[in-house]
């Protein structure tokens, strides 16, 4: 954990964005150069750069330089965090409407009458 | 996928007809019996079924005090059909700041002799989730559903 904000707030925090999201989403298939990864967006190369930095500062993804080419990859520790939090969120609530329709199933068929 | 909007959605064939399954969440008594798992003992403390209303529930293991669990607002009330509920505002719409910032939108839809059964679960971002970690969250809701699993598993 970090000081002020947790790996999970700054996973969620960068992935909010369309942009990023599609950049994260390209670089699961494997590393990318920083030209190949902005060239599908319709927007400026400083503009997406900032994109990137955030993802970058947020430890999603990484990124090293070879010569003159920047090469960008997924960090998958940071975007795990992310997704156990949801996986757990969606656990709650599976098991709530597992136990939801158990309880209708065996003791609410059948006996409506009787609960009133 | 669901990662990108933190939303969730579950779905569920139940075998009773809307009107049953509506009564399960909208009576006291009922909704009691399995909003939290045992032996975690659920209170209802409201259950205003109207845009506005308040909705809260208290939980407590053994014989300890009631602990906070869910405090909301309704926010969209459709009897047998649709059940709408934040935890960003409580009875009143008065702004709260929540444990885990949430939007639940429960649907029943009629499916043969049963009811297809959905919530979607719509949540602000992560940092809520910190902050829920911080106050205990995983002793409360998450030591309960590790007894659901170990019961599920057992039967």
């Amino acid at each position: 954990m970090e000081n002020n904000k947790s790996p999970l707030d700054s996973a969620f925090r960068a992935l909010a964005d369309p942009t990023r999201r599609a950049v994260v989403s390209r670089l699961m298939r494997g590393p990318v150069p920083v030209k190949a990864l902005a060239a599908p967006f319709a927007m400026g190369l400083p503009s997406f750069m900032k994109h990137l930095r955030v993802l970058e500062e947020d430890g999603l993804i990484c990124s090293e330089k070879v010569g003159r080419v920047r090469t960008c990859w997924i960090e998958p520790a940071r975007l795990a965090v992310a997704e156990a939090w949801l996986a757990e969120q969606r656990a709650l609530w599976e098991a709530g409407t597992d136990r939801l329709a158990a309880y209708v199933e065996t003791h609410m068929t059948g006996s409506i009458e009787d609960d009133d | 996928m669901t990662t990108e909007d933190a939303s969730l959605t579950i779905t569920r064939l139940i075998g009773a007809p809307p009107a049953t399954v509506w009564k399960a969440w909208s009576m006291p008594e009922h909704l009691a019996k399995w909003w939290i798992p045992a032996p975690i003992e659920c209170q209802v403390v409201k259950l205003d079924l109207r845009p506005g209303g308040g909705f809260e529930t208290r939980m407590r293991e053994g014989n300890g005090a009631f602990q906070p669990h869910v405090e909301g607002c309704f926010l969209d009330i459709a009897p047998e059909a649709r059940l709408v509920f934040t935890t960003v505002l409580r009875e009143g719409w008065q702004p709260i700041e929540p444990w885990l910032a949430l939007t639940a939108i429960i649907t029943l839809d009629a499916e043969g002799s049963g009811t297809r059964y959905t919530a979607r679960v719509l949540h602000r971002n992560a940092a809520d989730s910190r902050k829920h970690a911080d106050m205990g969250f995983h002793d409360g809701w998450g030591t309960a559903l590790d007894q659901l699993a170990a019961f599920v598993e057992g039967g």
